[in-house]
C-alpha cells in the first residue's frame, strides 16, 4: 500500500516541482517574444517527432526476440528519446555480450595495496579518489577478502567492492594475516546465476565462487530468462603462497571466462564502467533503478548538471542448510558441517555520476516490472522510496543458499567534491560509515560461516534504523542507525572496534562463538537497508512474464480495428499487435508498457488475468 | 509511448473537433503545457462562466493521465480552492481510473459533466460538499456568486497580462485561438500560492 502512496506523493512533488519551471520557460518565450527559442523548441519537437517514428520503425522491424530482449533490459527507452542509430547501437551491444575491456590491466598496474582499515569514510573517499584504484585484500585462516576500489577520474565514477570467500574446509591451515593482492573484481555478474551456481555442490573442493555483485534489484528480478551462469569458480589451494600466486592467474583468467557465460551484458557494467565510453552506457543498463531517484530529483528543479547516485548493494550468497532454510529465527543454528559450500560474501557499492536525462528509469519496463510472484525462487523484495533515498532489499531463496541484495540509491550532488557538507551528503555520509563499519565487521563474519539468518525475522527492527535515515537525513540519523548495528554487533564481537583488532581476536574463536553471536554484523547491514513490510506494497503490474504470455501477432490489413488506441497511431503492416484476453489489442511496445505498471485493459478495465493468476502477481 | 505524436494528434482534433464548450490549445511552443476551457453548461450554476483550466501533460502520458487543473476559481465540491480536481479518471490506478486510451478531449468531457454533476459523497471541499448535500439552494447560490465573480466574461478586459502572455500561443496557426481570459489577479494570486 505504502508504495502506492510514494508514488502518490512523488507524484505531487514532481508536479509541483514542475509547474514553475514550465510556466517560467513559457512565459519567458512569449514575454520575450523570443522567436529564437520558439523556433528551437519547435525544432526540437519535430526532431523528437521523426524521432519517434523512426523508433516505431525499429521496433517493428525488431523480432520479438530482440525485442524483448531489448525491452528487458531497458535499450528502448522512450520513444524519441534516443536516435535510431542509438537503438541499433544497444541492440548489437546487447546481442553481442558485454564488451570485456575488464579492468584487469587497470587494476592490476594501479591497484596499490593498503591494509588499514580504520580510516573514516571521508579519508577513505577522498584517498579513494585521489588514489583511484585501491585494492586491499587480507587471507585469513579459512577466509580470504578483498576489498577493491576504483575510480575512474574522468567521470568521477566510483566503485568500491569487498568480497569475502569463506572456506571451512580450508579451516585452520594459516591463521597468518596475510596480504593478497586482489583477485578478480566482483565485477557485474549475475546475482542470480550466482545463486544458481552456487546451488551446484561442491563439497571436496575448495573453490570458492564469485556470486554475482551488485546489480540493481528490481532488474535482478525482473530479468529471469537470464543468461547462463557466469559463475566463476576459483580453485584455492591451502597455501597461503600457493594461494597468491594462483590468485593472480586467476586474475588475469577471470574476465575472459564470462564472455562466454555471460550474454547478458547490462549487467557487466559494474566492472567496466569507469571505461571507456561504450561501457559506461553498459553501466547505464544496469542502474537505472537509480536514476529513478535523480531523476525526480531533476523534476524538482533543482539545478544540477549532473548528480551522483550512490549505490550501495550488499548481495549475499550464504550457505543456509536445508532445515534451516526457512527458519526465520535470529539465533545462529549449528554451524556448517565441513565440506560445505564455501560462502562468498560480496559488498558493492558504487558511486557514478548520473548525466541528467541520460536515462528515464520511469520508462523502463523491467524495473517497474515487480517480480514477486517469482516464487520458484522465494525471493522477496521490498522497496522504500523516501526523503531521496530509494531502497530496494530482496531476497531470495533457492536450492538452500540464501541471497540477499539491498540496494541502495542516493542522489546527492558532488559528494567528492565538496566534502560531503550537504545535508543529504551528511545522511549519505551516515550511511556510508554505517556501510565501512559493516566492512570492518566482516572480518568477524567470516569467522562464522554461520547458517543463521538474522535477516528474516528483523524486517520491523531494522525499520527504526532506517527510518531516521531517511526522514532526516542528517546527522541525527547516525544515532539511529549505529544503535541498530551495534545491538547486532553486541554477541559475539568483543574484539576492539577497529576491524584489526577484532581479526586478532579472532583468531582464538571457533565457530561456537558465533553460535553465541546471535546475528551476524554483515546481516545487520542488510538489516539496515532491510525494509519495514508496509513498504512493500503489492504490485500493481503484471511480470514479464506474465505479459510474454499474452498472444502477439502481426497486424495484417484485413483486421477490423486499425487503431491502437494507446498512441492513436493506425496500425501499419507488420506491426506486432498484442492481444488480451479481452480481445482488445494494443502495439506491443505500447501495451506492454502499460501492463508493466497496470493489470487491467486500458479500452475496457478488465483484468488481463485471471483472478486465479492474481494472486501470483500480488 | 507516443508523447509527442499523440499529443500532436489529440490537439489537432481538438482543434478539429472540439467536444461542445470546451477549447483546449498551447501555450507557447509547448506541447506539454496546454489550456483549457471549459463553458460553465447550461441550468448548472456555472452557467455563462468560462473556466480556465491548466493541463500539464507528463513525461510518461499516455501512462500517466496529466494533470489537469482549474486556473479558475469555482465552488465546487470536488474542486479544491488551488483548482485540483478529485476525479477518478484523473488519477492512475488502482486508486484512479486513468487509463491510455482516454485523452485529453475525454478528460475534460469528464471535468464538464462533474462540474454539472458533484459527488459530494468523495468531497475535496468538505463545507461546500455538505452545503451540496444539505443546503443546495445556498450552494447554488454561493456557487453562481464564484462564477460571476471569477468566471464571467465582463473580466476580459483586466486580463491583458495573461492575455499578453499568451499571446504567443495563439500565435501557433494549429491551434485555436482562446476567447477570452478570465483570470483574475486574485486568482492568479491563488495559483502561485498553491
Amino acid at each position: 500500500m505504502l508504495y502506492f502512496t510514494t508514488l502518490d506523493e512523488e507524484f505531487v512533488f514532481s508536479f509541483l516541482g514542475t509547474l514553475p519551471l514550465i510556466k517560467m520557460e513559457s512565459s519567458d518565450s512569449s514575454d520575450k517574444g523570443n522567436i529564437d527559442q520558439s523556433e528551437a523548441q519547435r525544432q526540437s519537437q519535430l526532431d523528437r517527432l521523426d524521432r519517434e517514428e523512426a523508433f516505431y520503425q525499429f521496433v517493428n522491424n525488431l523480432s520479438e526476440e530482440d525485442y524483448r530482449l531489448m525491452r528487458d533490459n531497458n535499450l528502448l527507452g522512450t520513444p524519441g528519446e534516443i536516435t535510431e542509430e542509438e537503438l541499433l547501437r544497444r541492440l548489437h551491444q546487447v546481442k553481442e555480450g558485454p564488451p570485456q575491456q575488464n579492468s584487469d590491466e587497470n587494476r592490476g598496474a594501479e591497484s596499490a595495496e593498503d591494509v588499514s582499515n580504520g580510516d573514516s569514510i571521508i579519508d577513505w573517499l577522498n584517498s579513494v579518489r585521489q588514489t583511484g584504484n585501491t585494492t586491499r585484500s587480507g587471507q585469513r585462516g579459512n577466509q580470504s577478502w578483498r576489498a577493491v576500489s576504483r575510480t575512474n577520474p574522468n567521470s568521477g565514477d566510483f566503485r568500491f567492492s569487498l568480497e569475502i570467500n569463506v572456506n571451512r574446509n580450508n579451516g585452520n591451515t594459516n591463521p597468518e594475516t596475510e596480504n593478497e593482492p586482489s583477485v578478480e573484481p566482483s565485477s557485474g555478474e549475475d546475482l542470480e546465476n550466482g545463486q544458481s551456481d552456487s546451488e551446484i555442490p561442491r563439497s571436496e573442493s575448495p573453490s570458492v565462487r564469485q556470486p554475482g555483485s551488485e546489480r540493481s534489484t528490481s532488474e535482478e528480478l525482473t530479468t529471469e530468462e537470464a543468461s547462463p551462469p557466469r559463475g566463476q569458480r576459483r580453485a584455492r589451494s591451502r597455501s597461503p603462497e600457493q594461494r597468491r600466486t594462483r590468485a593472480r592467474t586467476d586474475r588475469s583468467r577471470s574476465p575472459i571466462n564470462p564472455v562466454s557465460e555471460a550474454p547478458r551484458r547490462s549487467h557487466h557494467n559494474t566492472s567496466s564502467q569507469t571505461l571507456d565510453h561504450s561501457s559506461v552506457n553498459e553501466a547505464e543498463g544496469s542502474s537505472r533503478t537509480r536514476q529513478h531517484v535523480t531523476l525526480r530529483q531533476h523534476t524538482v528543479g533543482t539545478e544540477m548538471p549532473s548528480e551522483n547516485a550512490v549505490l550501495f548493494s550488499t548481495p549475499e550468497t550464504r550457505p543456509v542448510p536445508q532445515a534451516a532454510g526457512s527458519s526465520e529465527t535470529n539465533s545462529t543454528s549449528e554451524s556448517t558441517t565441513p565440506g560445505q559450500r564455501p560462502p562468498t560474501i560480496v559488498l558493492d557499492l558504487q558511486v557514478r555520476r548520473v548525466r541528467p536525462g541520460e536515462y528515464r528509469q520511469r520508462d523502463s519496463i523491467a524495473n517497474r516490472t515487480r517480480s514477486r510472484s517469482q516464487t520458484p525462487n522465494n525471493t522477496v523484495t521490498y522497496e522504500s522510496e523516501r526523503g531521496g533515498f530509494r531502497r530496494t532489499f530482496s531476497r531470495s531463496e533457492r536450492a538452500g543458499v540464501r541471497t540477499y541484495v539491498s540496494t541502495i540509491r542516493i542522489p546527492i550532488r558532488r559528494i567528492l567534491n565538496t566534502g560531503l557538507s550537504e545535508t543529504t551528503s551528511v545522511a549519505i555520509q551516515t550511511m556510508l560509515r554505517q556501510i565501512m563499519t559493516g566492512f570492518g565487521e566482516l572480518s568477524y563474519f567470516m569467522y562464522s560461516d554461520s547458517d543463521a539468518d538474522p535477516s528474516g525475522p528483523t524486517p520491523n527492527q531494522n525499520v527504526d534504523a532506517s527510518e531516521p535515515q531517511n526522514g532526516a537525513g542528517g546527522t541525527s540519523s547516525n544515532e539511529g542507525a549505529d544503535v541498530s548495528s551495534g545491538e547486532v554487533y553486541e554477541g559475539g564481537n568483543e574484539g576492539g572496534s577497529t576491524s584489526g583488532a577484532r581479526r586478532e581476536g579472532r583468531n582464538t574463536r571457533g565457530s561456537v562463538t558465533f553460535e553465541e553471536s546471535g546475528s551476524l554484523p554483515f546481516l545487520s547491514l542488510a538489516q539496515f537497508f532491510l525494509l519495514n513490510e508496509d513498504d512493500d506494497d503489492q504490485p500493481r503490474g503484471l511480470t514479464k512474464e506474465q505479459i510474454d504470455n499474452l498472444a502477439m501477432r502481426n497486424f495484417g490489413e484485413s483486421d477490423a480495428l486499425k487503431t491502437c488506441s494507446v498512441c492513436i497511431t493506425e496500425y501499419t503492416e507488420g506491426n506486432k499487435l498484442r492481444k488480451l484476453p479481452c480481445s482488445h489489442e494494443y502495439h506491443v511496445h505500447c501495451i506492454d508498457r502499460w501492463l508493466s505498471e497496470n493489470s487491467t485493459c486500458p479500452i475496457c478495465r478488465r483484468a488481463v488475468l485471471a483472478s486465479g493468476n492474481r494472486e501470483s502477481v500480488v | 509511448m507516443q508523447r509527442a505524436s499523440r499529443l500532436k494528434r489529440e490537439l489537432s482534433l481538438l482543434t478539429t473537433e472540439p467536444p461542445p464548450g470546451i477549447t483546449c490549445w498551447q501555450t507557447g511552443n509547448q506541447l506539454d503545457d496546454l489550456r483549457a476551457q471549459i463553458l460553465g453548461g447550461a441550468d448548472t450554476p456555472y452557467e455563462k462562466g468560462i473556466f480556465n483550466l491548466e493541463i500539464v501533460v507528463p513525461e510518461r502520458y499516455p501512462f500517466e493521465p496529466p494533470k489537469i487543473r482549474f486556473l479558475t476559481p469555482i465552488y465546487h465540491p470536488n474542486i479544491d480552492s488551488a483548482g485540483r480536481i478529485c476525479l477518478d479518471v484523473l488519477k492512475l490506478p488502482p486508486k484512479g481510473a486513468w487509463r491510455p486510451s482516454l485523452n485529453i478531449s475525454t478528460l475534460l468531457t469528464s471535468i464538464q459533466l462533474l462540474m454539472a454533476e458533484p459527488n459530494p459523497d468523495d468531497p475535496l471541499m468538505a463545507d461546500i460538499s455538505s452545503e451540496y448535500k444539505y443546503n443546495k439552494q445556498l450552494f447554488l447560490l454561493n456557487a453562481k456568486e464564484w462564477t460571476e465573480k471569477h468566471a464571467s466574461q465582463q473580466k476580459r478586459p483586466l486580463e491583458e497580462k495573461i492575455n499578453q502572455s499568451e499571446a504567443s500561443a495563439t500565435n501557433d496557426s494549429t491551434v485555436q485561438k482562446r476567447k477570452g481570459s478570465s483570470i483574475s489577479k486574485k486568482e492568479k494570486k491563488s495559483r502561485l500560492d498553491s
